[in-house]
């Protein structure tokens, strides 16, 4: 067990390492795209005009930012890590190591979990500049919103894995993870209501973590804390996805 | 408390081995009908059978594509044998991945480095993985930054070092924890000769205090000076392995004449072997050759006449008028 912990700590270690140089590319993902998204939903949803709900739709508009940010950093910028550790031979260095699979990749998940720690407060300051007010006061909402954070992040970053370790060349997997990181948010009624997509949309949508993610986080910024709902779907998709993603990661090939 | 210094041979001190973990066999390597084959049906290793001993030193020779890389590989466990067995000090590779890798230090032919970390974090990262403690780990990246001439480089981010170095760093990552296994491919690859000196010293140190070295090269004068034994690939076969007497005593043809044919003298030196000097100088009366040298048959010969790759164009300076 200390022998384990050690190598995902070593791993994570690692990893982290790469954000002295690659700050800006995750400050991009993580925050000003997000951020982006915010002042673009709330400038076309006429935020501000009279007779809309203000408050409402900017919670709306930021917890679709809050699921933005993280599916950025857990599916185009982990699957690229992932993919670059791949196909530029530094998972050769690993794979001759006596190293489980599974610590190179939960070294990796909390890596990508601290980015989305640090995204995710990042926006909510950024929100507070721009004038929204949550309701997040309480230690438990903010411990709601981090479990709901942490298992978004695990439900996403699974499919990261998956396609990174699947994948037939850099291109076609960084080509994936990108069209997933942002469309798993444009697919899920997140910036909009879901009564305004189509029906089928709306069936796929209830198939996506995001749809969760986004419904749960929006609540925890209003003050509430009923989302036992969204973090049960949200834990049962993580469950899913990383069970499917330490199955198909190899370090050695066949 | 300063833990005892980890050698390659003592597997005490070794912290995620055993006492027992390596059994006294003096057999380091054993494989036995090795098969490699891919997905497309092509056969990358065709029934290989080999012995290394403990604390020798095995080159593998072999033209791109020979097979070399694909046999270093599955001894590595990076690459999925087909068929066949690989015993690493008497364990059976496949069943005791996790032990057997804890025995070995690895230079994978193509193996990229973090750019953002340092030299030293590299070196001191990579020893925590291979389980040794914290002052341990910064000891062993000391150690073998001074060996591999790697001081200078110490703080600087492996995007801002040369290919040689990253070179040596990745042979730095192979020797941390002093392995009793040292598997590598191609490690002087694309090193000026004090790099290539610097990486010789560090392994000849390595074998001197009791490692195995399994080592592919395409450098003929390095296997003859620096191995024990040398095995030759062709084809995804080992077609013959021995000392670098054994091998140049299976040539045939031991005399070797390089010439310049008079009909043709702008082209390039040609090369052929005779079993006697008497043969080769009758070559030369009956071609009248006038621009020629002899020379007793060298591995590189035994090398192209075993592999039947052509002789590539001598060197004009080579051949004396």
């Amino acid at each position: 067990m200390k022998r384990r912990l050690n190598e995902i700590a070593c791993v994570f270690r690692i990893h982290l390492a790469r954000l002295r140089v690659e700050a800006g590319p995750f400050l991009l993902a993580a925050i000003a795209f997000p951020a982006g998204m915010y002042l673009f939903a709330a400038a076309i949803g006429d935020v501000g005009s009279a007779g809309i709900a203000d408050t409402d739709h900017r919670l709306r508009f930021l917890s679709a930012s809050v699921v933005f940010s993280l599916s950025l950093t857990a599916i185009s910028w982990l699957g690229y890590l992932l993919l670059e550790n791949r196909f530029t031979g530094r998972l050769k260095l690993f794979a001759t190591l006596p190293l489980a699979p599974s610590s190179y990749v939960l070294g990796i998940l909390i890596f990508a979990l601290a980015q989305a720690a640090i995204g995710t407060s990042s926006l909510l300051v950024v929100a507070r500049v721009l004038g929204v007010r949550t309701g997040l006061m309480t230690p438990v909402g903010l411990l709601v919103l981090a479990a709901l954070v942490v298992l978004a992040m695990l439900a996403v970053s699974g499919v990261a894995v998956i396609v990174a370790a699947r994948a037939r060349s850099f291109s076609e997997g960084s080509l994936l993870t990108d069209a997933l990181g942002a469309g798993l948010v444009l697919l899920a009624p997140i910036y909009y209501p879901p009564e305004a997509a189509p029906r089928a949309l709306r069936v796929f949508a209830g198939m996506l973590p995001t749809t969760y993610a986004a419904r749960g986080v929006q609540v925890t910024l209003t003050g509430g804390t009923h989302v036992a709902r969204e973090l049960l779907v949200l834990a049962l998709m993580a469950a899913v996805t990383l069970t499917v993603a330490f199955r198909v990661m190899r370090l050695s090939e066949e | 408390m300063t833990p005892a210094p980890l050698s390659w041979t003592d597997t005490s001190a070794r912290p995620l081995t055993g006492r027992d973990d390596v059994p006294s066999s003096d057999v380091a390597v054993r494989v036995r009908q090795l098969v490699k084959r891919h997905k497309d049906g092509t056969e990358a290793n065709r029934g290989i059978d080999l012995d290394v001993r403990r604390g020798e030193v095995f080159v593998l020779l072999g033209a791109n594509g020979a097979g070399k890389t694909t046999f270093l590989r599955q001894l590595t466990m990076e690459l999925r044998p087909t068929s066949g067995q690989i015993e690493i000090f008497g364990r059976d590779a496949t069943t005791h991945r996790a032990r057997v890798k804890r025995m070995m230090g690895v230079v994978p032919q193509d193996a990229g480095l973090f750019e953002s970390l340092t030299v030293l974090e590299h070196l001191q990262w990579f020893a925590r993985l291979k389980g040794l403690a914290k002052c341990q780990a910064r000891c062993a990246a000391v150690e073998t930054m001074e060996e591999l001439g790697l001081v200078a480089e110490t703080r600087k981010q492996v995007g801002a070092l040369s290919g040689g170095q990253r070179r040596r760093v990745l042979v730095g990552l192979a020797l941390l924890g002093r392995p009793p296994l040292l598997l590598l491919d191609e490690p002087t690859t694309g090193l000026d000769p004090a790099s290539r000196r610097a990486v010789w010293t560090a392994l000849n140190r390595a074998v001197h205090e009791g490692a195995t070295v399994v080592l592919s090269t395409h450098h003929i004068d390095e296997a003859e000076r620096s191995s024990d034994r040398i095995g030759i690939f062709s084809h995804g076969r080992l077609i013959t392995s021995g000392t670098a007497t054994d091998l140049l005593g299976r040539l045939r043809k031991a005399y070797r004449l390089s010439y310049r044919d008079p009909f043709d003298p702008t082209g390039s030196a040609r090369i052929e072997l005779f079993e006697t000097a008497a043969d080769a100088f009758a070559r030369i009366t009956r071609r009248r050759l006038c621009e020629y040298s002899i020379d007793h048959a060298s591995l590189e010969d035994v090398y192209f006449d075993l592999t039947g790759e052509r002789f590539p164009a001598a060197d004009s300076e080579e051949v004396r008028r």
